[in-house]
């Protein structure tokens, strides 16, 4: 009995564990401690910017083109071509488009993270950052989160502007079912600004922790370097799930009650 | 298991002061890893302006001791002292200002990846002066070519070999002219006359800089060429200290087993 309550308990104190430290970077970025280190934000940002966004946007464009192609050949053998647009719209700014972005920011960013961290924690590089009298929560974590703030949303509505292109090229170029205008119309009908704040902000939330997880687990990374391959695992897996857990409360809150499709029952 | 007393049977705790104050003192310091017990009751002065060694076995907590001097570990009891002021009582904000007086060589260099060379022993220099690029870089080339890298400034750390990465970290350790500088290890991982050229230039600079020297290793020969003020250190107590002289000339066997590097004698494979 003691064995199987072992882990649960290991689960809350490492959760609490988390979110004393997420607090602490959030504090730090949200104190204007990490302004001391703008020139690592930015150089973090451009890091970001140089090489993570293509490959952001080229998963985000071809989930958007699977949307199109999807939505025009279910609605076709429905008998509703015309709506292909409300499925692009919905699929794209409400689920697949959030959640892609959210699997390639952990998968690239997320554990990037986590390894360089970590190879820092283990060659004792933080605790020479400390020695100098530098505070390395703020210097390697807070910079990181501020400079993901700063270069992201961008990224992001920059990727939804891809995938709709991809969602109307695979509709009215390739699947040709519906006329150009008539996509746009039912494409925009079914959607309206406040969709793509809550869009953006689920994205931005699901960044917000991704980074912070990659800094969690590379920050205390131990044990060498296979240390560090286990913690890029974990930080993996707690990412994933929490992508999805957020993607999940998003849409309920956001668009759980929406009278245009009310989905929470 | 072995008695509290066969555990510290050798350690005499004998320290024969070198006439100076202790710039360092660690007293009745106890610190344990879970159930691994690392520092027992360790109670150890450096005096102040020597260059001093910290002699043991591997994994007896010696680079344990040097994170409690700069405050990157705690003691579960005991007091870290240094220059009269308590470590473990210091608040964030004091530790951060009161680690400047520090130069801190880790074991393998902990140079930073993403920075070249030059960058790396600029690091300092930027963090915490207001001085231009012109004047870091007269520093900065300067250190580097006292430690034998003038023209190396532009590499990667893993672009070099190990003792040149121990170099350029000493050159970043000295590059605010600390009053305390802490070297973990200098010369594991180094061929003998790499070891024997690094020690000559920690004397060089001891002697051009003064300062508070505090060297870690287990190599016999870098004591005999630098050490002024020795420490032995086993389980995580002192068996003996006091100026290097009296060491080699100790009668304890331990002591006399570790400094002369036989197999015979108090301290066995375990
Ligand atoms: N952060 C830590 N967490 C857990 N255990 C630690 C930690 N740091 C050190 N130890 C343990 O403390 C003991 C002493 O380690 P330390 O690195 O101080 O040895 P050392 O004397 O420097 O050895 P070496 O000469 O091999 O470098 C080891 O058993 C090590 O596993
Ligand atoms: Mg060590």
């Amino acid at each position: 009995m003691n064995e199987l309550l072992a882990m649960p308990r290991e689960w809350l104190s490492a959760a609490g564990e988390i979110g004393r430290f997420m607090g602490t970077v959030l504090s730090d970025v949200f104190g204007a401690r990490v302004l001391r280190f703008s020139g690592e934000t930015l150089r973090q940002a451009g890091i970001l910017i140089i090489s993570s966004t293509l490959i952001i946007w080229a998963l985000m464009f071809v989930l958007g083109l699977e949307c199109g192609i999807e939505g025009a050949y279910f609605l076709e053998a429905q008998g509703a071509p015309a709506y292909s647009g409300v499925f692009a719209a919905w699929c794209d700014l409400r689920e697949i488009i959030p959640y892609a972005f959210g699997y390639m920011l952990a998968a690239k960013v997320g554990t990037g993270i986590v390894a360089e961290l970590g190879a820092m924690r283990i060659s004792d590089e933080i605790d020479a950052l400390e020695v100098m009298g530098v505070d390395s929560m703020v210097f390697l974590c807070a910079t990181r989160l501020l400079g993901s703030w700063l270069v992201l949303p961008f990224v992001y509505i920059a990727g939804i502007g891809g995938a709709f292109l991809a969602s109307y090229i695979a509709v009215v170029q390739q699947v040709g079912v519906v006329s150009s205008g008539g996509f746009e119309l039912i494409f925009w009908e079914f959607q309206n600004p406040t969709d793509f704040l809550f869009s953006l902000t689920k994205a931005m939330v699901m960044a917000t922790v991704i980074v912070l997880v990659g800094c969690y687990y590379g920050y205390n990374a131990s044990g060498g370097p296979v240390g560090v391959g286990t913690a890029t695992a974990k930080s993996m897996v707690l990412n994933l799930v929490l992508v999805h857990l957020i993607g999940m409360m998003g849409t309920q809150i956001f668009w759980g009650q929406s009278p245009k499709a009310p989905i929470g029952g | 298991m072995a008695t509290v007393e066969q555990q510290f049977e050798w350690h005499s705790g004998k320290n024969r002061s070198a006439g100076v104050p202790d710039a360092i003192e660690f007293i009745d310091v106890y610190k344990s890893f879970g159930s691994n017990k690392v520092l027992q009751g360790l109670n150890m002065g450096l005096p102040e302006g020597m260059i001093s060694m910290i002699l043991g076995p591997s994994g007896t907590g010696k680079s344990v001791c040097i994170k409690h001097i700069v405050g990157l570990l705690y003691p579960d009891s005991g007091d870290v002292v240094v220059h009269g002021q308590s470590v473990p009582s210091l608040s964030d904000a004091e530790l951060f200002e009161f680690r400047r007086q520090f130069g801190v060589l880790f074991q393998d260099g902990a140079l930073f990846g993403s920075l070249n060379l030059y960058d790396n022993v600029a690091f300092p220099l930027r963090q915490h002066t207001e001085k231009g690029e012109e004047e870091i870089a007269e520093i900065v080339n300067r250190r580097l070519r006292e430690v034998g890298l003038g023209d190396a400034g532009q590499k990667m750390p893993n672009e070099l070999s190990g003792g040149m990465r121990k170099r350029a970290g000493f050159a970043r350790a000295l590059v605010l002219d600390p009053q305390i500088v802490l070297f973990d290890e200098p010369d594991s991982g180094l061929d003998p006359v790499r070891t024997a050229l690094l020690c000559e230039l920690i004397k060089e600079i001891h002697a051009e800089n003064g300062g508070t020297y505090v060297v870690i290793t287990h190599d016999i020969m870098s004591a005999r060429r630098v050490a002024e003020y020795i420490a032995v250190l086993w389980r995580g107590r002192i068996v003996e200290a006091g100026l290097a002289q009296d060491l080699f000339d100790s009668e304890n066997p331990f002591v006399k087993q570790f400094l002369s590097g036989e197999s015979a004698g108090p301290l066995g494979m375990e």
